[in-house]
Protein backbone atom coordinates (compact mmCIF):
# COMPACT_ATOMS: atom_id res chain seq x y z
CA UNK A 1 0.00 0.00 0.00
CA UNK A 2 2.38 2.47 1.08
CA UNK A 3 4.54 2.27 -2.67
CA UNK A 4 1.43 3.52 -4.25
CA UNK A 5 0.82 6.30 -1.44
CA UNK A 6 4.38 7.27 -1.80
CA UNK A 7 3.90 7.45 -5.38
CA UNK A 8 0.95 9.87 -5.51
CA UNK A 9 2.56 12.01 -2.51
CA UNK A 10 4.90 12.29 -5.04
CA UNK A 11 2.93 13.55 -7.47
CA UNK A 12 2.26 15.58 -5.12
CA UNK A 13 -1.67 14.32 -5.16
CA UNK A 14 -3.53 14.50 -1.58
CA UNK A 15 -4.66 11.18 -0.77
CA UNK A 16 -6.69 9.80 2.14
CA UNK A 17 -6.31 6.27 3.36
CA UNK A 18 -9.43 4.31 4.47
CA UNK A 19 -9.44 0.63 6.11
CA UNK A 20 -12.23 -1.70 4.92
CA UNK A 21 -13.10 -5.41 6.02
CA UNK A 22 -14.67 -5.73 2.49
CA UNK A 23 -11.84 -3.94 0.36
CA UNK A 24 -10.47 -7.17 -1.84
CA UNK A 25 -14.48 -7.00 -3.29
CA UNK A 26 -14.34 -3.56 -3.85
CA UNK A 27 -11.49 -3.73 -6.18
CA UNK A 28 -12.09 -4.24 -9.81
CA UNK A 29 -9.51 -6.91 -9.93
CA UNK A 30 -9.71 -8.17 -6.45
CA UNK A 31 -6.31 -6.88 -5.56
CA UNK A 32 -5.07 -4.18 -3.29
CA UNK A 33 -5.23 -1.20 -3.07
CA UNK A 34 -6.98 0.59 -4.99
CA UNK A 35 -8.01 4.42 -5.53
CA UNK A 36 -11.60 6.19 -5.94
CA UNK A 37 -11.76 9.18 -8.00
CA UNK A 38 -14.83 10.73 -8.31
CA UNK A 39 -17.18 8.13 -9.81
CA UNK A 40 -13.70 6.41 -11.40
CA UNK A 41 -12.18 3.28 -9.61
CA UNK A 42 -8.44 2.52 -10.12
CA UNK A 43 -6.65 -0.71 -9.22
CA UNK A 44 -3.20 -1.73 -9.18
CA UNK A 45 0.23 0.17 -9.57
CA UNK A 46 0.31 -0.05 -13.33
CA UNK A 47 -3.11 1.09 -14.41
CA UNK A 48 -2.86 3.53 -11.51
CA UNK A 49 0.13 5.01 -12.79
CA UNK A 50 -1.41 5.39 -16.49
CA UNK A 51 -4.64 6.84 -14.96
CA UNK A 52 -2.35 9.45 -13.23
CA UNK A 53 -0.52 10.17 -16.38
CA UNK A 54 -3.56 10.68 -18.46
CA UNK A 55 -4.36 13.46 -15.75
CA UNK A 56 -1.37 15.14 -16.39
CA UNK A 57 0.62 13.92 -13.78
CA UNK A 58 4.17 11.38 -14.20
CA UNK A 59 6.92 11.40 -13.09
CA UNK A 60 9.14 9.16 -15.32
CA UNK A 61 8.72 11.93 -18.40
CA UNK A 62 12.62 13.20 -18.10
CA UNK A 63 13.86 9.85 -18.98
CA UNK A 64 14.89 8.27 -22.53
CA UNK A 65 14.28 5.02 -24.13
CA UNK A 66 16.73 2.72 -22.17
CA UNK A 67 16.46 3.99 -19.24
CA UNK A 68 12.38 3.61 -19.20
CA UNK A 69 13.48 -0.03 -20.32
CA UNK A 70 15.74 -0.43 -17.43
CA UNK A 71 12.88 1.42 -14.38
CA UNK A 72 10.44 -1.67 -16.57
CA UNK A 73 13.11 -4.03 -15.92
CA UNK A 74 14.37 -2.94 -11.95
CA UNK A 75 10.52 -2.96 -11.30
CA UNK A 76 9.98 -6.27 -12.69
CA UNK A 77 12.66 -7.56 -10.37
CA UNK A 78 11.21 -5.81 -7.22
CA UNK A 79 7.99 -7.64 -8.17
CA UNK A 80 9.20 -11.16 -8.66
CA UNK A 81 11.95 -10.95 -5.88
CA UNK A 82 10.73 -8.86 -3.02
CA UNK A 83 6.98 -9.77 -3.60
CA UNK A 84 7.28 -13.06 -4.10
CA UNK A 85 9.21 -12.95 -0.68
CA UNK A 86 7.17 -11.35 1.53
CA UNK A 87 3.98 -13.43 -0.10
CA UNK A 88 6.39 -16.96 0.71
CA UNK A 89 7.23 -15.63 4.11
CA UNK A 90 3.81 -14.69 4.81
CA UNK A 91 2.26 -17.71 3.39
CA UNK A 92 4.14 -20.53 3.55
CA UNK A 93 6.92 -20.38 6.09
CA UNK A 94 4.66 -22.34 9.04
CA UNK A 95 5.74 -20.47 11.88
CA UNK A 96 4.99 -17.23 10.90
CA UNK A 97 1.46 -18.33 8.93
CA UNK A 98 0.79 -19.63 12.46
CA UNK A 99 1.76 -16.78 14.72
CA UNK A 100 0.85 -13.61 12.61
CA UNK A 101 -0.45 -13.81 8.87
CA UNK A 102 -3.74 -15.96 10.11
CA UNK A 103 -4.65 -14.18 12.72
CA UNK A 104 -4.17 -10.74 11.13
CA UNK A 105 -5.86 -11.75 7.72
CA UNK A 106 -9.10 -13.45 9.55
CA UNK A 107 -9.55 -10.62 12.13
CA UNK A 108 -12.13 -8.95 10.69
CA UNK A 109 -14.50 -12.38 10.47
CA UNK A 110 -16.24 -14.14 13.23
CA UNK A 111 -14.88 -17.99 13.91
CA UNK A 112 -14.69 -20.05 11.65
CA UNK A 113 -15.02 -17.74 8.69
CA UNK A 114 -11.63 -16.42 9.97
CA UNK A 115 -9.77 -19.42 9.77
CA UNK A 116 -11.40 -20.88 6.56
CA UNK A 117 -10.60 -17.48 4.54
CA UNK A 118 -6.89 -17.78 5.64
CA UNK A 119 -6.59 -21.28 4.73
CA UNK A 120 -7.80 -20.72 1.39
CA UNK A 121 -5.59 -17.68 0.86
CA UNK A 122 -2.69 -19.91 1.75
CA UNK A 123 -3.88 -22.55 -0.33
CA UNK A 124 -3.78 -20.24 -2.99
CA UNK A 125 -0.62 -18.73 -2.77
CA UNK A 126 1.09 -22.34 -2.14
CA UNK A 127 -0.28 -22.74 -5.90
CA UNK A 128 1.09 -19.98 -6.91
CA UNK A 129 4.79 -20.90 -5.38
CA UNK A 130 4.72 -24.76 -6.28
CA UNK A 131 3.75 -23.20 -10.22
CA UNK A 132 6.86 -20.80 -10.64
CA UNK A 133 8.77 -22.88 -9.02
CA UNK A 134 9.68 -21.20 -5.62
CA UNK A 135 7.49 -24.54 -3.59
CA UNK A 136 10.87 -26.35 -3.01
CA UNK A 137 12.73 -23.08 -1.96
CA UNK A 138 13.68 -23.56 1.83
CA UNK A 139 13.56 -20.10 3.69
CA UNK A 140 17.62 -19.47 3.73
CA UNK A 141 16.86 -19.67 -0.25
CA UNK A 142 14.71 -17.29 -0.10
CA UNK A 143 16.19 -14.93 2.38
CA UNK A 144 19.81 -15.22 0.20
CA UNK A 145 17.23 -14.49 -3.10
CA UNK A 146 15.90 -11.20 -1.57
CA UNK A 147 19.96 -10.05 -0.22
CA UNK A 148 20.75 -10.42 -3.89
CA UNK A 149 17.84 -8.31 -4.88
CA UNK A 150 18.54 -5.93 -2.38
CA UNK A 151 22.48 -5.74 -3.60
CA UNK A 152 21.35 -5.36 -6.67
CA UNK A 153 19.02 -2.36 -5.99
CA UNK A 154 21.89 -0.84 -3.49
CA UNK A 155 24.21 -0.83 -6.49
CA UNK A 156 22.03 0.75 -8.93
CA UNK A 157 21.20 3.37 -6.18
CA UNK A 158 24.65 3.86 -5.33
CA UNK A 159 25.50 7.56 -3.88
CA UNK A 160 22.58 9.27 -5.66
CA UNK A 161 19.46 10.26 -3.76
CA UNK A 162 17.01 8.73 -6.15
CA UNK A 163 17.23 5.58 -8.78
CA UNK A 164 17.18 8.05 -11.53
CA UNK A 165 19.37 10.53 -10.37
CA UNK A 166 17.31 14.13 -9.33
CA UNK A 167 13.97 13.12 -9.75
CA UNK A 168 12.13 10.57 -7.69
CA UNK A 169 10.46 7.68 -10.27
CA UNK A 170 7.85 5.00 -10.42
CA UNK A 171 10.51 3.02 -8.97
CA UNK A 172 11.61 5.12 -6.05
CA UNK A 173 7.88 4.48 -5.05
CA UNK A 174 7.65 0.75 -5.71
CA UNK A 175 10.73 0.21 -3.81
CA UNK A 176 10.09 2.32 -0.81
CA UNK A 177 6.82 0.66 -0.32
CA UNK A 178 8.54 -2.68 -0.28
CA UNK A 179 11.58 -1.90 1.97
CA UNK A 180 9.95 0.42 4.03
CA UNK A 181 6.97 -2.89 4.92
CA UNK A 182 9.80 -5.19 5.06
CA UNK A 183 11.58 -2.78 7.59
CA UNK A 184 8.94 -1.91 10.10
CA UNK A 185 6.94 -4.72 9.93
CA UNK A 186 6.85 -7.69 13.31
CA UNK A 187 7.95 -10.89 11.78
CA UNK A 188 8.59 -13.97 14.23
CA UNK A 189 12.23 -13.09 12.70
CA UNK A 190 14.41 -10.55 11.92
CA UNK A 191 16.10 -11.94 9.47
CA UNK A 192 14.31 -10.00 6.38
CA UNK A 193 14.49 -6.48 7.94
CA UNK A 194 18.66 -7.57 8.56
CA UNK A 195 19.09 -8.22 5.19
CA UNK A 196 17.52 -5.09 4.14
CA UNK A 197 19.76 -3.49 7.19
CA UNK A 198 23.15 -4.62 5.78
CA UNK A 199 22.33 -2.06 2.95
CA UNK A 200 23.24 1.38 4.34
CA UNK A 201 22.17 3.72 1.03
CA UNK A 202 18.64 1.80 1.02
CA UNK A 203 18.02 2.40 4.83
CA UNK A 204 19.07 5.84 3.97
CA UNK A 205 16.48 5.88 0.81
CA UNK A 206 13.79 4.76 3.18
CA UNK A 207 14.05 7.57 5.54
CA UNK A 208 14.59 10.36 3.14
CA UNK A 209 11.52 9.70 1.43
CA UNK A 210 9.59 8.73 4.42
CA UNK A 211 10.88 12.28 5.58
CA UNK A 212 9.77 14.45 2.56
CA UNK A 213 6.56 12.77 1.69
CA UNK A 214 5.25 11.37 4.90
CA UNK A 215 5.34 14.45 7.38
CA UNK A 216 2.11 13.93 7.87
CA UNK A 217 2.65 10.93 9.32
CA UNK A 218 0.81 11.14 12.45
CA UNK A 219 -2.23 12.55 10.37
CA UNK A 220 -2.71 9.14 9.01
CA UNK A 221 -2.33 6.77 11.93
CA UNK A 222 -4.69 8.86 13.82
CA UNK A 223 -7.48 8.38 10.82
CA UNK A 224 -6.60 4.38 10.71
CA UNK A 225 -7.18 4.46 14.66
CA UNK A 226 -11.29 6.16 13.89
CA UNK A 227 -11.15 3.51 10.69
CA UNK A 228 -10.01 0.15 12.60
CA UNK A 229 -12.96 1.36 15.22
CA UNK A 230 -15.26 2.33 12.35
CA UNK A 231 -15.11 -1.21 10.79
CA UNK A 232 -15.59 -2.91 14.43
CA UNK A 233 -18.93 -1.33 14.43
CA UNK A 234 -19.65 -2.28 10.85
CA UNK A 235 -19.82 -6.09 11.82
CA UNK A 236 -22.49 -5.46 14.86
CA UNK B 1 40.70 -27.85 -14.41
CA UNK B 2 37.43 -29.56 -12.91
CA UNK B 3 35.41 -32.31 -12.83
CA UNK B 4 34.18 -33.29 -15.98
CA UNK B 5 30.66 -31.86 -16.01
CA UNK B 6 27.76 -33.60 -18.00
CA UNK B 7 24.30 -31.68 -18.84
CA UNK B 8 21.54 -33.16 -19.91
CA UNK B 9 18.92 -31.03 -21.60
CA UNK B 10 16.39 -30.84 -24.26
CA UNK B 11 17.85 -31.34 -27.94
CA UNK B 12 17.59 -29.45 -30.87
CA UNK B 13 16.16 -28.60 -34.54
CA UNK B 14 15.71 -25.85 -36.90
CA UNK B 15 19.21 -24.87 -37.10
CA UNK B 16 19.14 -24.48 -32.56
CA UNK B 17 21.31 -26.10 -30.58
CA UNK B 18 18.25 -26.85 -28.53
CA UNK B 19 14.59 -25.98 -28.24
CA UNK B 20 13.90 -25.59 -24.36
CA UNK B 21 14.65 -22.07 -23.21
CA UNK B 22 16.13 -23.17 -20.05
CA UNK B 23 18.74 -25.21 -21.54
CA UNK B 24 19.44 -23.35 -24.70
CA UNK B 25 20.59 -20.48 -21.79
CA UNK B 26 22.58 -22.99 -20.30
CA UNK B 27 24.43 -24.11 -22.82
CA UNK B 28 24.88 -20.19 -24.00
CA UNK B 29 26.43 -19.75 -20.72
CA UNK B 30 28.75 -22.49 -21.12
CA UNK B 31 29.95 -21.61 -24.28
CA UNK B 32 30.40 -17.68 -23.08
CA UNK B 33 32.46 -18.49 -20.36
CA UNK B 34 34.42 -21.68 -21.76
CA UNK B 35 33.37 -24.52 -19.76
CA UNK B 36 33.85 -27.55 -20.87
CA UNK B 37 30.80 -29.24 -20.85
CA UNK B 38 29.46 -32.84 -22.35
CA UNK B 39 26.35 -32.02 -23.71
CA UNK B 40 23.57 -34.99 -23.67
CA UNK B 41 20.29 -34.54 -25.64
CA UNK B 42 17.73 -36.36 -23.74
CA UNK B 43 16.51 -39.14 -26.67
CA UNK B 44 14.39 -41.85 -26.54
CA UNK B 45 16.73 -44.16 -24.59
CA UNK B 46 15.25 -45.78 -21.42
CA UNK B 47 16.87 -42.69 -19.52
CA UNK B 48 13.85 -41.18 -19.04
CA UNK B 49 14.17 -37.37 -17.72
CA UNK B 50 14.46 -36.93 -13.91
CA UNK B 51 12.70 -33.69 -12.47
CA UNK B 52 13.68 -30.42 -13.84
CA UNK B 53 16.17 -30.29 -17.50
CA UNK B 54 18.75 -29.28 -17.78
CA UNK B 55 20.65 -30.93 -15.21
CA UNK B 56 24.25 -30.61 -14.48
CA UNK B 57 26.13 -33.62 -13.32
CA UNK B 58 29.35 -33.12 -11.63
CA UNK B 59 31.28 -36.10 -10.15
CA UNK B 60 28.13 -36.45 -7.01
CA UNK B 61 26.82 -33.07 -7.65
CA UNK B 62 23.22 -32.58 -9.40
CA UNK B 63 22.30 -28.98 -9.96
CA UNK B 64 18.86 -28.47 -11.71
CA UNK B 65 17.80 -24.74 -12.03
CA UNK B 66 19.30 -22.73 -14.58
CA UNK B 67 20.25 -20.01 -12.67
CA UNK B 68 21.78 -22.56 -9.64
CA UNK B 69 23.66 -24.30 -12.83
CA UNK B 70 24.92 -20.47 -13.46
CA UNK B 71 26.10 -20.11 -10.06
CA UNK B 72 28.22 -23.54 -9.91
CA UNK B 73 29.82 -22.54 -13.38
CA UNK B 74 30.28 -19.31 -12.10
CA UNK B 75 32.03 -20.70 -8.42
CA UNK B 76 33.95 -23.00 -10.82
CA UNK B 77 35.89 -20.66 -12.14
CA UNK B 78 33.76 -19.94 -15.65
CA UNK B 79 32.50 -16.50 -14.91
CA UNK B 80 31.81 -14.85 -18.18
CA UNK B 81 30.54 -11.83 -15.89
CA UNK B 82 34.20 -11.34 -14.81
CA UNK B 83 34.81 -7.78 -16.25
CA UNK B 84 31.04 -6.45 -15.62
CA UNK B 85 30.83 -3.24 -13.24
CA UNK B 86 28.81 -3.91 -9.68
CA UNK B 87 25.75 -1.71 -11.63
CA UNK B 88 25.75 -3.64 -14.76
CA UNK B 89 25.38 -7.07 -12.87
CA UNK B 90 22.16 -5.61 -10.81
CA UNK B 91 20.72 -4.48 -14.30
CA UNK B 92 21.50 -8.39 -15.37
CA UNK B 93 19.45 -9.28 -12.63
CA UNK B 94 16.64 -6.77 -13.50
CA UNK B 95 16.41 -7.53 -16.90
CA UNK B 96 16.31 -11.31 -16.30
CA UNK B 97 13.29 -10.40 -14.07
CA UNK B 98 11.86 -8.81 -16.88
CA UNK B 99 12.15 -11.50 -19.12
CA UNK B 100 10.81 -13.94 -16.67
CA UNK B 101 7.67 -11.95 -16.28
CA UNK B 102 6.81 -10.13 -19.34
CA UNK B 103 8.51 -12.99 -22.34
CA UNK B 104 8.12 -16.59 -20.33
CA UNK B 105 4.47 -16.75 -20.37
CA UNK B 106 3.93 -15.66 -24.24
CA UNK B 107 6.94 -17.87 -25.12
CA UNK B 108 5.20 -21.02 -22.93
CA UNK B 109 1.89 -20.18 -24.50
CA UNK B 110 3.54 -20.56 -28.04
CA UNK B 111 5.09 -23.41 -27.51
CA UNK B 112 2.80 -25.32 -24.54
CA UNK B 113 -0.90 -23.95 -24.79
CA UNK B 114 -2.05 -23.02 -28.31
CA UNK B 115 -3.79 -25.97 -29.82
CA UNK B 116 -2.28 -25.45 -33.42
CA UNK B 117 0.92 -25.01 -32.80
CA UNK B 118 1.11 -27.62 -29.54
CA UNK B 119 -0.74 -30.61 -31.50
CA UNK B 120 1.11 -29.95 -35.10
CA UNK B 121 4.77 -29.13 -33.25
CA UNK B 122 5.43 -29.49 -30.03
CA UNK B 123 3.94 -32.51 -28.76
CA UNK B 124 5.54 -35.05 -31.75
CA UNK B 125 8.47 -33.52 -31.34
CA UNK B 126 9.09 -33.96 -27.47
CA UNK B 127 7.42 -37.13 -27.92
CA UNK B 128 9.55 -38.38 -30.57
CA UNK B 129 12.26 -38.00 -27.88
CA UNK B 130 11.11 -39.43 -24.80
CA UNK B 131 10.72 -43.07 -24.37
CA UNK B 132 7.49 -44.68 -24.91
CA UNK B 133 5.11 -44.92 -22.61
CA UNK B 134 6.06 -41.82 -20.98
CA UNK B 135 6.10 -39.91 -24.85
CA UNK B 136 2.10 -40.32 -24.27
CA UNK B 137 1.88 -38.60 -21.16
CA UNK B 138 4.82 -36.52 -20.21
CA UNK B 139 4.10 -33.39 -23.14
CA UNK B 140 0.68 -33.29 -21.70
CA UNK B 141 1.93 -32.77 -18.40
CA UNK B 142 4.06 -30.05 -19.27
CA UNK B 143 1.29 -28.74 -21.68
CA UNK B 144 -0.73 -28.68 -18.45
CA UNK B 145 2.04 -26.88 -16.29
CA UNK B 146 2.69 -24.57 -18.67
CA UNK B 147 -0.96 -23.34 -18.72
CA UNK B 148 -0.78 -24.04 -15.03
CA UNK B 149 1.99 -21.24 -14.63
CA UNK B 150 0.36 -18.71 -16.93
CA UNK B 151 -3.08 -18.76 -15.30
CA UNK B 152 -1.64 -18.34 -11.88
CA UNK B 153 0.44 -15.74 -12.20
CA UNK B 154 -0.89 -13.67 -15.06
CA UNK B 155 -4.95 -14.82 -15.10
CA UNK B 156 -6.23 -12.72 -12.08
CA UNK B 157 -9.14 -10.87 -12.27
CA UNK B 158 -10.43 -8.66 -14.01
CA UNK B 159 -9.07 -10.64 -16.91
CA UNK B 160 -11.71 -13.22 -16.64
CA UNK B 161 -11.34 -15.65 -19.30
CA UNK B 162 -8.29 -17.56 -21.11
CA UNK B 163 -8.08 -15.24 -24.56
CA UNK B 164 -8.27 -12.14 -22.15
CA UNK B 165 -4.91 -13.51 -20.50
CA UNK B 166 -3.84 -14.91 -24.01
CA UNK B 167 -4.33 -10.94 -25.52
CA UNK B 168 -2.39 -9.71 -22.29
CA UNK B 169 0.19 -11.46 -22.46
CA UNK B 170 1.54 -11.21 -25.95
CA UNK B 171 0.80 -7.48 -25.09
CA UNK B 172 3.29 -7.75 -22.48
CA UNK B 173 5.26 -10.18 -24.62
CA UNK B 174 6.21 -7.41 -26.95
CA UNK B 175 6.47 -4.50 -24.54
CA UNK B 176 9.30 -6.87 -23.95
CA UNK B 177 10.72 -7.06 -26.94
CA UNK B 178 10.86 -3.68 -27.86
CA UNK B 179 12.38 -2.55 -24.49
CA UNK B 180 15.34 -5.36 -24.74
CA UNK B 181 15.42 -3.81 -28.87
CA UNK B 182 16.02 -0.28 -27.46
CA UNK B 183 18.59 -1.61 -24.50
CA UNK B 184 20.39 -3.11 -27.48
CA UNK B 185 20.67 -0.66 -29.72
CA UNK B 186 23.66 -1.22 -32.01
CA UNK B 187 25.36 -2.64 -29.69
CA UNK B 188 27.35 -6.21 -30.40
CA UNK B 189 26.31 -7.78 -27.07
CA UNK B 190 24.23 -6.35 -24.28
CA UNK B 191 27.34 -4.85 -22.37
CA UNK B 192 29.98 -4.09 -24.95
CA UNK B 193 31.73 -6.66 -27.05
CA UNK B 194 31.79 -9.47 -24.75
CA UNK B 195 28.61 -12.02 -24.25
CA UNK B 196 27.82 -12.21 -20.66
CA UNK B 197 24.58 -13.92 -18.35
CA UNK B 198 22.19 -11.87 -19.65
CA UNK B 199 23.37 -11.90 -23.31
CA UNK B 200 22.81 -16.04 -22.67
CA UNK B 201 19.00 -15.70 -21.00
CA UNK B 202 17.92 -13.66 -23.92
CA UNK B 203 19.61 -15.82 -26.22
CA UNK B 204 18.12 -18.63 -24.27
CA UNK B 205 14.24 -16.87 -24.74
CA UNK B 206 14.41 -15.47 -28.20
CA UNK B 207 16.10 -18.08 -30.31
CA UNK B 208 13.14 -20.46 -30.18
CA UNK B 209 10.81 -18.10 -30.83
CA UNK B 210 13.06 -16.67 -33.48
CA UNK B 211 13.82 -20.01 -35.52
CA UNK B 212 11.07 -22.86 -34.44
CA UNK B 213 8.62 -23.10 -37.45
CA UNK B 214 4.84 -22.60 -36.04
CA UNK B 215 1.86 -22.49 -37.89
CA UNK B 216 0.66 -19.88 -35.27
CA UNK B 217 3.59 -16.97 -35.31
CA UNK B 218 2.34 -13.43 -33.72
CA UNK B 219 5.34 -13.47 -31.61
CA UNK B 220 7.85 -14.59 -34.53
CA UNK B 221 6.60 -11.87 -37.03
CA UNK B 222 6.80 -9.10 -33.74
CA UNK B 223 10.57 -10.18 -33.26
CA UNK B 224 11.21 -10.44 -36.86
CA UNK B 225 10.51 -6.31 -37.02
CA UNK B 226 13.10 -5.73 -34.61
CA UNK B 227 16.63 -6.37 -36.41
CA UNK B 228 18.95 -6.15 -33.88
CA UNK B 229 17.31 -8.48 -31.76
CA UNK B 230 17.70 -11.72 -35.14
CA UNK B 231 20.82 -10.03 -35.53
CA UNK B 232 21.71 -10.91 -32.45
CA UNK B 233 20.86 -14.54 -32.08
CA UNK B 234 22.16 -15.28 -35.72
CA UNK B 235 25.65 -13.79 -34.30
CA UNK B 236 25.58 -16.29 -31.22
CA UNK B 237 24.11 -19.34 -33.59
CA UNK B 238 27.18 -18.43 -36.06
CA UNK B 239 30.16 -17.43 -32.93
CA UNK B 240 29.25 -20.11 -30.84
CA UNK B 241 27.13 -22.56 -32.34
CA UNK B 242 28.71 -23.92 -34.92
CA UNK B 243 26.86 -27.13 -35.72
CA UNK B 244 28.38 -29.85 -38.08
CA UNK B 245 26.51 -31.42 -40.69
CA UNK B 246 25.37 -34.18 -38.62
CA UNK B 247 23.83 -31.87 -35.81
CA UNK B 248 26.46 -32.39 -32.96
CA UNK B 249 28.78 -29.47 -32.48
CA UNK B 250 32.51 -30.41 -32.52
CA UNK B 251 33.97 -30.67 -28.69
CA UNK B 252 37.27 -29.40 -27.55
CA UNK B 253 37.69 -26.75 -30.50
CA UNK B 254 34.90 -24.59 -29.99
CA UNK B 255 37.01 -21.82 -27.37
CA UNK B 256 39.73 -22.12 -30.21
CA UNK B 257 37.14 -21.51 -33.32
CA UNK B 258 35.37 -19.20 -31.33
CA UNK B 259 38.39 -17.10 -30.79
CA UNK B 260 39.48 -16.97 -34.25
CA UNK B 261 35.77 -16.33 -35.20
CA UNK B 262 35.85 -13.07 -33.36
CA UNK B 263 39.02 -12.13 -34.99
CA UNK B 264 38.10 -12.54 -38.36
CA UNK B 265 34.84 -10.28 -37.10
CA UNK B 266 36.89 -7.57 -35.76
CA UNK B 267 39.71 -8.01 -39.06
CA UNK B 268 36.35 -7.53 -41.22
CA UNK B 269 34.85 -4.58 -38.73
CA UNK B 270 38.29 -2.68 -39.88
CA UNK B 271 38.45 -3.59 -43.42
CA UNK B 272 34.38 -2.39 -43.30
CA UNK B 273 35.24 1.06 -41.33
CA UNK B 274 38.42 1.27 -43.92
CA UNK B 275 36.11 1.05 -46.94
CA UNK B 276 33.63 3.41 -45.81
CA UNK B 277 36.33 5.75 -44.63
CA UNK B 278 37.88 5.41 -48.16
CA UNK B 279 34.44 5.86 -49.94
CA UNK B 280 33.47 8.90 -47.84
CA UNK B 281 36.60 10.60 -49.22
CA UNK B 282 36.05 10.18 -52.68
CA UNK B 283 32.51 11.00 -52.14
CA UNK B 284 33.21 14.55 -50.48
CA UNK B 285 32.46 17.74 -52.34
CA UNK B 286 35.35 18.90 -54.63
CA UNK B 287 35.16 22.30 -52.59
CA UNK B 288 39.14 22.59 -51.99
CA UNK B 289 41.82 24.50 -54.08
CA UNK B 290 43.37 22.87 -57.01
CA UNK B 291 46.37 21.46 -54.84
CA UNK B 292 44.79 19.69 -52.57
CA UNK B 293 42.59 17.96 -55.01
CA UNK B 294 45.42 16.53 -56.77
CA UNK B 295 46.95 15.51 -53.11
CA UNK B 296 43.19 13.91 -52.58
CA UNK B 297 43.37 11.77 -55.82
CA UNK B 298 47.12 10.63 -54.77
CA UNK B 299 45.57 9.68 -51.57
CA UNK B 300 42.68 8.12 -53.02
CA UNK B 301 45.21 6.19 -55.30
CA UNK B 302 47.21 4.71 -52.56
CA UNK B 303 43.78 3.49 -50.85
CA UNK B 304 42.56 1.86 -53.55
CA UNK B 305 45.48 -0.68 -53.52
CA UNK B 306 45.41 -1.90 -50.27
CA UNK B 307 41.25 -2.23 -50.91
CA UNK B 308 42.27 -4.14 -53.70
CA UNK B 309 44.00 -6.68 -52.30
CA UNK B 310 41.42 -6.80 -49.27
CA UNK B 311 38.24 -7.46 -51.29
CA UNK B 312 37.61 -10.87 -53.03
Amino acid sequence: TLCFQAFLQMCNLPIRVVCRANAEYMSPSGKLPFIHVGNQVVSELGPIVQFVKAKGHSLSDGLDEVQKAEMKAYMELVNNMLLTAELYLQWCDDVTVEEITHPRYGSPYPWPLNRILSYQKQWEVRRKMKAIGWAGKTLAQVLEDVDQCCQALSQRLGTQPYFFNKQPTELDALVFGHLFTILTTQLTTDELSEKVKNYSNLTAFCRRIEQQYFEGHDKDSSATVTAQSAKRSLLR
Amino acid sequence: MAAPMELSCWGGDWGLPSLHPESLTVMAYAKFSGAPLTVNTINSSWRAPKGDVPVLISKDVVISQPARILNFLRKQKYNADYELSAKQGADTLAYIALLEEKLLPALLHTFWVEAENYCSVTKPWFASRIPFPLSLYLPGKMSREALNRILLTRGGPPLYSLTEVEAQIYRDAKECLNLLSKRLGTSQFFFGDTPTTLDAFVFGFLAPIYKVCFPRVQLQEHLKQLPNLCRFCDDVLTCYFRLTVSGHSPAGQDTADANLQKLTQLVNKESNLIEKMDDNLRKSPQHPPRKLTTLKLAAGGEESSPLNRLSP
